[in-house]
């Protein structure tokens, strides 16, 4: 039996390293995110009614269009859950232990190995791809079609936007510098070989088009044409490798000040996409919902 | 009812009532309840009616005002089988979200318009709650306009501002 939509939302976590890490991005898309992981009080904040029976009608129908699989709603949770390395690792939570208000990344820290910039630089690219991927299943737009994707990405609220900073800061700034884009590009144009192996890549190529040869193009095509949206988020937010750091370091505690280290610790730690990721989703199908009805 | 039973009744109400104070509010299962019929009913539509195909992707959105009209920016944020939706902007700021959904699966989403008393271009109009205002075309499409911020009115006037008559051919 597949999850209810309610089920599915309120099994997120209101505090943990991934809730922390996300409050620490804040201040790059300030007022955005509002952590909901209460069924009914989402409703709400959809749709502004007050009424019981409506909200009532809503809900069950959320609920009603989640559960059919032919929608794509359950296939976009998955591969939002697919994109984060936490999901593997499921005891990470478990080993960010609260110490006051602030989480302690240390015993974790020691057992991280940072990734090589080239893996990290695919890894960011295929991130990408995975909310395009996500993203189509979620809205209906063809898996092909960068270009609407990569116009509702200018558009961005909430949830969304949230996401899209934590990946900016967190998989691309802090990691691989103020040239991600160039070093991602870069990557994607090596060895196929290295994509076709790549986890992410695993997950989302059955929604993309073609061959291997046209995914890969497919992938490169949504990073050139985020690109220039991309840059002025950096730009217009300031997102830098020190900024980010010590914005996160007010949240949790870190014992390392090795940028990619502290990267891949945040990358192993945490599940943005997927926390986030079932947000958007859920917030989507209410949406359609309250539509409907 | 008898004398005896409203007395029975109100007895058990009372009992019920002390007893509830005594103990925590119990949180509402509404939820739950609703993800346990939903798990008991067959994985397709539950109030779809058999033999109706719905309108496929990418039919309903030429139908929606066009980019600017009354001075809104549109922006296209769902296209699926038998929904269509997308929001406005004005200054950047999302002002109201609209849909065309195709509700021939959807036996109560239709059957609210027969208490309708206003029209549209011959089409039922009414509100929703607070925030909706939704015309029923060819007793097929629902046509909504979605926003915190705008009056039924201001909302009627953004309906009208579809292709309603498109739509309804």
């Amino acid at each position: 039996m597949t999850e209810s939509l309610h089920a599915v939302l309120e099994a997120l976590p209101q505090s943990s390293l991934t809730t922390h890490v996300l409050g620490a991005l804040d201040y790059i898309v300030p007022g955005e995110w509002r952590n909901i992981t209460v069924f009914e009080e989402l409703v709400k904040d959809v749709t502004g009614e007050t009424d019981d029976a409506l909200i009532q009608q809503v809900g069950e129908r959320a609920m009603q269009l989640y559960a059919d699989e032919s929608n794509g709603y359950q296939r976009a949770v998955s591969v939002y859950r697919g994109i984060d390395s936490a999901s593997t690792v499921a005891g990470a939570a478990a080993m960010a232990n609260l110490a006051g208000q602030r989480f302690e990344l240390l015993s974790f820290l020691t057992d991280v190995t940072p990734k090589p910039d080239t893996t990290q630089a695919i890894d960011a690219g295929l991130k990408l791809a995975g909310e395009l991927v996500a993203f189509a299943l979620t809205n209906g737009i063809p898996g092909d079609s960068v270009g609407d994707f990569v116009s509702a990405l200018a558009n961005y609220g909430k949830e969304e936007k949230m996401r899209l900073a934590a990946w900016l800061a967190i998989d691309c700034v802090l990691p691989l510098g103020p040239d991600f884009l160039q070093k991602i590009l870069e990557a994607l144009d090596g060895p196929l070989e290295d994509i076709e192996n790549n986890r992410v890549f695993k997950l989302v190529s059955e929604h993309l088009p073609g061959g291997l040869g046209e995914q890969r193009d497919t992938i490169k095509r949504n990073v050139e044409e985020s690109r220039g949206h991309l840059e002025s988020m950096v730009a217009d937010h300031g997102i830098t490798q020190e900024g980010v750091m010590e914005k996160v370091k007010e949240y949790v505690a870190i014992a390392d000040d090795k940028l990619d280290v502290v990267a891949a610790a945040l990358d192993l730690g945490t599940n943005t996409f997927e926390h986030t990721g079932i947000q958007t989703v859920a917030r989507r199908v209410v949406q359609r919902a309250y539509g409907e009805i | 009812m008898s004398p005896r039973r409203i007395l029975v009744t109100a007895f058990l109400l009372c009992a019920a009532l002390a007893s509830g104070c005594k103990k925590e509010e119990p949180k509402s299962t509404r939820w739950e309840d609703a993800a346990a019929a939903l798990a008991s009913a067959p994985a397709v539509d539950a109030d779809a009616a058999p033999g109706v195909a719905l309108s496929p992707a990418g039919t309903l959105n030429k139908f929606f005002p066009k980019d600017g009209e009354g001075g809104y920016k549109r922006v296209f944020t769902a296209d699926k089988e038998g929904y269509a939706e997308a929001k406005l902007q004005k200054d950047g700021k999302e002002v109201a979200v609209v849909s065309i959904s195709d509700a021939e699966r959807l036996a109560y989403a239709k059957a609210k318009f027969e208490g309708a008393t206003e029209k549209l271009d011959g089409s039922p109009l009414m509100t929703v709650g607070k925030n909706q205002s939704t015309v029923l075309v060819k007793n097929r499409f629902q046509v909504k306009v979605s926003s915190p911020t705008l009056e039924h009115e201001a909302r009627k006037a953004i309906l009208s501002t579809f292709d309603l008559k498109g739509l309804g051919t």
